[in-house]
């Protein structure tokens, strides 16, 4: 599985313009933080943003995580306004991990 | 016109249920005298009004999320007249927005960001190591920064301005985000944003350094700042974040789609344009570049609407010279200059004067119910409050 992290907008949009992704490689951690990687992915699924939540505020920042596995992708979203708690600690932990995608 | 109204809960309740440390007691009062003003028939509110029944002035309070993202679990640490609070970044937030409120008031004559006094509230330490801050309609938030490229957002009075003054352009213009007018919503935060600072440090235009977050990055990281109004596309280049994208100039002009991926048309891109724009009209009228070129500025916001393009701001601040200082004095020719160097025409403003925006309020039954019902749930959280 692998999980890919994009960022857009924020006060420092213009730095985060055109950088690659943030990448986690899920092949490439122990099995441990495995676990607890899929874990807050589950729980970031079963707590979704309200639907239509677009960035309505001015450099507020929106997320765009993408799930590969196998074949399949998944993609899901989130807002600085409204993610939910589930959301905001996938993404902290997903900066935590990832490596700038190439 | 004015109805009379009786109130189940006195308004005096609700204010005191407003400066709740409670947020979602917080909230309800809030929601609750929100709609008893527009039951009373004065005219539309926005969703941050307070106080209702007295002026607050701008007053502040900040507030400490603990690192939560969800700023109901904020706690508040400090009030207007609380006294200085142990974390630095609590007093740096109260200090910058007392800064950027006085400002306001004493350059501009404005009574906080809706010029009816409204509240300014900050939350800080945002949620984990987040790079950012924002102004999100009714209150500013904090983020602490990662620690590796970005350190807290507090110490930074022009980030600081700049939120504030999005708040301040959705009173006014209401320049919609994306493409020009967005472009320009975020070069009228960053002129405002470095007024501030110019203004609290007392520097004139040439003393200036027209730079916008010189202060977020850590020691590590070579960069001069976020953005250049002086040199748009220098504030930094590293192998980190590549160069600074923004053009100075209408040829350079970048076509971004309108989407998250991009930056809604590249407002923090193209609003390098407008921003140098202002750098040489500040420069060239010389002295202090709140006192001139601020006020134009200003005066030009009020009089834009949401679909505001570069060309037609340009020829309101051409206009709004003339109108202040006198046709054909070196404030016009100043400004009219410096557009000219950034390359953008000018349109006669269409309808210059802003159109009062249309209130349609709900029908008179549905904010009945939704006033009874909030009383209802602010009465149930007042009895849990007083037997707690």
């Amino acid at each position: 599985m692998k999980l890919t992290l994009a960022e857009h907008g924020g006060l420092a949009a213009g730095l985060r313009l055109g950088r690659a992704p943030l990448v986690v490689d899920l092949s490439t951690l122990p099995d441990a933080e495995v676990r607890q990687l899929t874990d807050l992915l589950s729980a970031a699924r079963a707590d979704p943003a309200p639907s239509g939540s677009a960035r309505t505020a001015p450099d507020a920042m929106s997320y765009t995580v993408t799930v590969e596995d196998g074949g399949s992708q998944e993609v899901l979203r989130g807002t600085d306004t409204t993610m939910s708690r589930a959301f905001a600690e996938l993404l902290d932990r997903l900066r935590r991990l990832a490596v700038r995608g190439r | 016109m004015t109805r009379h109204l009786n109130c189940i809960v006195p308004p005096h309740i609700l204010d005191r249920l407003a400066e709740s440390s409670d947020a979602a007691v917080r909230e309800a009062a809030r929601q609750t005298l929100l709609t008893t003003a527009r039951l009373r028939g004065q005219r539309e509110v926005r969703a941050g009004l307070l106080g209702v029944s007295a002026p607050t002035n701008g007053r502040r309070s900040v507030f400490d999320c603990r690192n939560s993202t969800r700023l109901s679990d904020a706690v508040l640490v400090r009030t207007e007249q609380g006294h200085a609070s142990s974390d630095r970044s609590v007093n740096a937030a109260f200090d910058g927005l007392g800064a950027t409120r006085q400002f306001y008031l004493e350059v501009l004559s404005r009574n906080s960001i809706d010029d009816r006094g409204m509240r300014l509230d900050g939350y800080v330490h945002r949620g984990l190591r987040y790079n950012n801050a924002f102004w999100d309609g009714q209150e500013m938030v904090f983020g602490d920064g990662d620690g590796v490229i970005f350190t807290d957002f507090t110490g930074s009075l022009d980030v600081i301005g700049h939120e504030l003054t999005h708040g301040v352009t959705e009173y006014t213009a209401g320049l919609e985000y994306h493409n020009q007018s967005g472009a320009l919503n975020e070069s009228i935060s960053d002129c405002m944003g470095s007024l501030v600072k110019q203004w609290t440090l007392k520097q004139t235009a040439e003393q200036a350094d027209w730079l916008i977050g010189p202060e977020v990055f850590t020691p590590g990281i070579e960069a001069d700042a976020l953005r250049s109004l002086k040199n748009p596309g220098h504030a930094y280049d590293n192998d980190t974040f590549g160069k600074d994208p923004q053009p100075a100039h209408m040829d350079d002009y970048v076509d971004l789609p309108d989407t998250d991926e991009g930056d809604n048309g590249g407002v923090h891109i193209n609003s390098g344009i407008p921003n140098h724009a202002f750098y040489l009209a500040a420069v060239a009228i010389g002295g202090y570049a709140w006192e001139v070129a601020g006020r134009i500025w200003y005066q030009s916001l009020r009089a834009s609407t949401p679909t505001t393009d570069f060309a037609a701001f340009a020829a309101t601040t051409i206009s709004k010279a003339a109108e202040l200082y006198g046709v054909g004095g070196s404030q016009q020719t100043a400004v009219r200059e410096a557009w000219e160097q950034v390359g953008v025409g000018t349109t006669a403003a269409r309808g210059g004067a802003k159109q009062a925006a249309a209130v349609i309020p709900p029908p008179r039954e549905e904010l009945v119910r939704q006033f009874d019902e909030l009383t209802a749930q602010v009465n149930r959280l007042r009895s849990e409050l007083l037997s707690s």
